[in-house]
């Protein structure tokens, strides 16, 4: 277990430097940060001025260079916009996004579990037919249109719900139930799908002659061998969950981390934006460890090794 | 492991429940906007820095204005420059300013204003070319402090348009033993000036809390208690909150909301001219097209700016024949709220410039930078082809856009709106200095150039105008850069407050009053 542990570690090294290559080459050619921070009417001269002094008028690979001989000491650089440590203001919006994903995961899972095995013991009727419908019109709607009709049935017309921001409890249920419906109908699929499987293994059909309870043979018996792919789904939702907080965070004004990389990808920020990529990339590794070290413990026979 | 349907579900909800109350506790406090002293307005993008010399940011400074005063300010309704924290000022000579402070104004922290302050502010603007505000500050060459509330402004070079200068961004009077004691870096987590709202909290991002400073030298000036500046970067969201009282005041209302703001019974729109003038700058380098003056005016013929303010900008901006807007330092009405518009004449000067079978031009537009830039681009094609110019559209992320015109890769024409914070025609009027747009644009008109050349320095104000007026008249014969018109400021107001925007973007508080 240790050897495997330390062995997946080690292997975030590497994946964190492509990461880091990638992204900054990605900003590297998406614009000069130079041309937005100044007047529209700057002169060449001022836009020479100021990225001789930001030393932007090093070639590539010496920025590059710089920026990774930085990063091993943990500096991740100063933000062009925010005049303060990238780390320090990436971090700081952690929470509200941790604090909305984890919320938008938790009603997915509320949702998908019940809802995927009922759709799939109650399969090819009606009501199975509405359940896989209503996942396949949550998967359909792209967060962003969602997230506006949200706004203008429960906070415009409705008033239940505020419109945008964080504050109470209430300001945080538009914004997850944005992000967890997409979520939610593709585990709701899987669920299904997974149950059905199990449903038609001997096991339960020996189960049901031996006469045991039909609720017992469904949660205990197959539900339980359902499990490992609704755990990896559920695990690899961080990614999915991270694409989303960007247009939710953006719609719903909610300031987490995901506004914020939207907003520093348009100022190209690159200490904001190489920062929280490798922050968001690190929660998915670990997230993928994670799921990795469950599946030993719910099936003995995968050998983490 | 004993799983039981009901038990996941009721173990689920109580967890949502729970989630919920410790994430009330632990909540941040939320202001409303009904709160009758607490004023609420929503922002498209988040304040940059407290760091007044380093953004060149309207939407900041018209926050700023609220917290630090400047030494002189202009009066948005006159256009005149008037004492702030000046109490007089005297023109020594050509390059010195002897300028007196009001006496006893306290800065938030209860510091009182002295020269030592307008020193270490200016000379740090003037000095440190790596700020942003820098070169607007350059010409400043130092602060003679004569006592704790005298001191002669030295400049480099004469420059009659010092007092705009010094009441616009950058200007803002920083308290230096308070930096001085605590570092520059507290001081921007920590703000401390002059001005009627004192800083409380800023979440980034998120919102900017401001509370009213009883000691403001100016009085008790506002109506409000507590402002809080709101980020929502989403146009329809802004919206939203503004229809269901989230918030007072939303700024840059799109057309395509101006109706739900307008129907809505407890909301309006305000809007009025913003001092943004949008152009179609064209190439005069030699053997372009539009180095000829009678393509350029066919180009200015072609397009019916009306149309565009009527049809685009939903009747709001006003054409013009002049980047110089009213309340400006030399502005030219006779230019204004006018433009020329004449088809059958465009095709003739085309034909008489030997484009009689059409003429191929690119023209460059940003996407999404300015009001409805991309729908004027389109339309202002629609309206060349009319007349037999056949342009080709290119659309460029903002600064792709930038770097493709300081490379010198532009072709014949590019679309910008450009503002003018300093409010002097000097401002507007550089974009006719060959050198600084050498490659670029390339015109060049010797008289214009010792005309404009005179002006910047020329201490007679009443002849400096003049200059202007002629410089005006004299860009708009030649057709250099056929002008469209001044953009609108468009902002959705609530119905329990009176507001009427002003030209230079900036939000006074004082000037929101309840109804």
């Amino acid at each position: 277990m240790a050897k495997f542990l330390l062995r997946r570690l080690l292997q975030i090294i590497p994946v964190l430097l492509i990461i880091s290559f990638i992204v900054f080459s990605l900003v590297f050619v998406a614009g000069d940060p130079v041309a937005l921070m100044l007047p529209d009417d700057a002169s060449q001269e001022d836009v020479e001025n100021l990225r001789e002094s930001l030393g932007l008028n090093e070639p590539f690979i010496v920025q590059y260079g710089i920026y990774l001989r930085d990063l091993l000491t943990g500096d991740f650089g100063t933000s062009y916009r925010y005049g303060t440590d990238a780390l320090e203001v990436v971090l700081d919006r952690l929470p509200a996004t941790l604090e909305l994903a984890g919320l938008a995961l938790f009603l997915s899972v509320v949702v998908a579990i019940p809802l995927g095995i009922w759709s799939a013991t109650k399969r090819n009727t009606s009501m199975d037919l509405v359940a896989t419908g209503a996942a396949v019109v949550g998967k359909a709607m792209p967060n962003f249109w969602l997230g506006i009709m949200l706004i203008l049935v429960f906070s415009v017309m409705l008033g239940w719900f505020p419109v945008s921001g964080r504050g109470t409890f209430l300001h945080i249920v538009l914004p997850a139930l944005t992000l967890a419906t997409g979520i939610a109908a593709e585990m709701t699929r899987l669920i299904r799908s997974s149950m059905i499987e199990s449903l038609s293994q001997d096991y339960v059909r020996t189960a049901r002659s031996k006469g045991l309870k039909r609720n017992l043979v469904v949660y205990k018996h197959a539900f339980k061998n359902s499990l490992i792919p609704v755990i990896t789904i559920t695990f690899l939702q961080t990614s999915t969950l991270v694409g989303g907080t960007l247009i939710t965070e953006t719609v719903f004004a909610w300031p987490g981390l995901g506004q914020l990389l939207i907003q520093s990808v348009y100022a190209r920020d690159m200490a904001i934006v190489q920062a929280s990529v490798f922050i968001i990339a690190s929660l998915v590794i670990l997230m993928n460890l994670i799921a990795d070290i469950l599946y030993r413990y719910l099936d003995p026979r995968i050998k983490l090794n | 492991m004993k799983l039981n349907f009901k038990k996941v579900l009721g173990v689920s909800l109580m967890s949502v429940f729970a989630l919920g109350a410790v994430h009330s506790l632990a909540d941040v406090e939320n202001v409303s906007a009904q709160d009758d002293d607490t004023l609420t307005i929503a922002l498209g993008t988040d304040m940059v820095t407290f760091d007044i010399h380093n953004h060149v940011n309207t939407s900041t400074e018209a926050i700023h204005i609220n917290m630090f005063n400047y030494l002189f300010k202009r009066n948005v309704e006159t256009g005149e420059i008037e004492m702030d924290l000046a109490e007089s000022y005297e023109i020594i000579d050509d390059t010195s300013w002897e300028v007196t402070l009001k006496e006893g104004i306290p800065f938030h922290n209860g510091e009182i204003l002295d020269s030592e302050d307008v020193k270490y502010t200016l000379e740090r603007v003037s000095s440190d070319s790596t700020l942003l505000e820098h070169s607007n500050y350059a010409v400043i060459d130092e602060i003679e402090v004569i006592d704790d509330l005298t001191f002669i402004i030295h400049t480099e070079t004469p420059d009659p348009a010092l007092l705009n200068r010094l009441a616009r961004i950058g200007s803002g009077i920083l308290p230096v033993d308070y930096i001085e004691e605590n570092g520059f870096d507290h001081f921007l987590s920590n703000p401390v000036g002059t001005g009627p709202y004192q800083y409380v909290n800023w979440i980034r991002d998120d919102r900017l809390e401001l509370e009213k400073f009883d000691e403001y030298f100016g009085g008790d000036i506002s109506e409000w208690e507590n402002v809080t500046f709101r980020v929502i970067p989403e146009n329809s969201t802004r919206v939203s909150e503004l229809l269901t009282g989230g918030v007072d005041i939303a700024v840059n209302i799109p057309p395509s909301e101006w109706e739900r703001v307008d129907d809505n019974n407890d909301t309006y729109l305000a809007q009025t001219d913003s001092n943004r003038a949008m152009m179609i700058f064209v190439r005069h380098t030699e053997g372009w097209p539009t180095a000829d003056k009678a393509v350029r005016e066919a180009m200015d013929l072609a397009i019916d700016n009306q149309a565009i303010t009527d049809h685009l900008l939903g009747g709001a901006g006003t054409p013009t024949i002049t980047r110089v807007s009213p309340g400006t330092f030399g502005f030219a009405e006779e230019l204004s709220d006018t433009y020329n518009y004449d088809p059958e004449r465009a095709r003739e000067l085309l034909a008489e410039a030997g484009y009689e079978n059409g003429l191929d031009i690119k023209l460059h537009s940003p996407r999404g930078r300015y009001l409805q830039d991309a729908e004027i681009a389109q339309m202002i094609v629609g309206m060349w082809s009319q007349v037999g110019i056949n342009a080709e559209l290119e659309f460029h992320e903002w600064s792709n856009f930038v770097e493709l015109r300081n490379a010198g890769n532009n072709e014949d024409a590019f679309i910008l709106a450009l503002g003018n914070s300093m409010f002097d025609a000097f401002n507007a009027l550089d974009w006719y200095d060959y050198e600084r747009f050498e490659g670029q644009i390339d015109f060049y008109n010797e008289e214009l150039e010792e005309l404009l050349a005179d002006a910047a320095q020329n201490m007679d104000l009443e002849e400096r105008e003049q200059q202007y007026i002629e410089a005006q008249h004299l860009i708009a014969e030649e057709v250099v850069h056929p002008v469209l018109h001044l953009e609108s400021i468009n902002m959705g107001v609530s119905e329990r407050v009176d507001y009427t925007p002003t030209m230079d973007e900036m939000i006074y508080i004082h000037t929101i009053t309840k109804k």
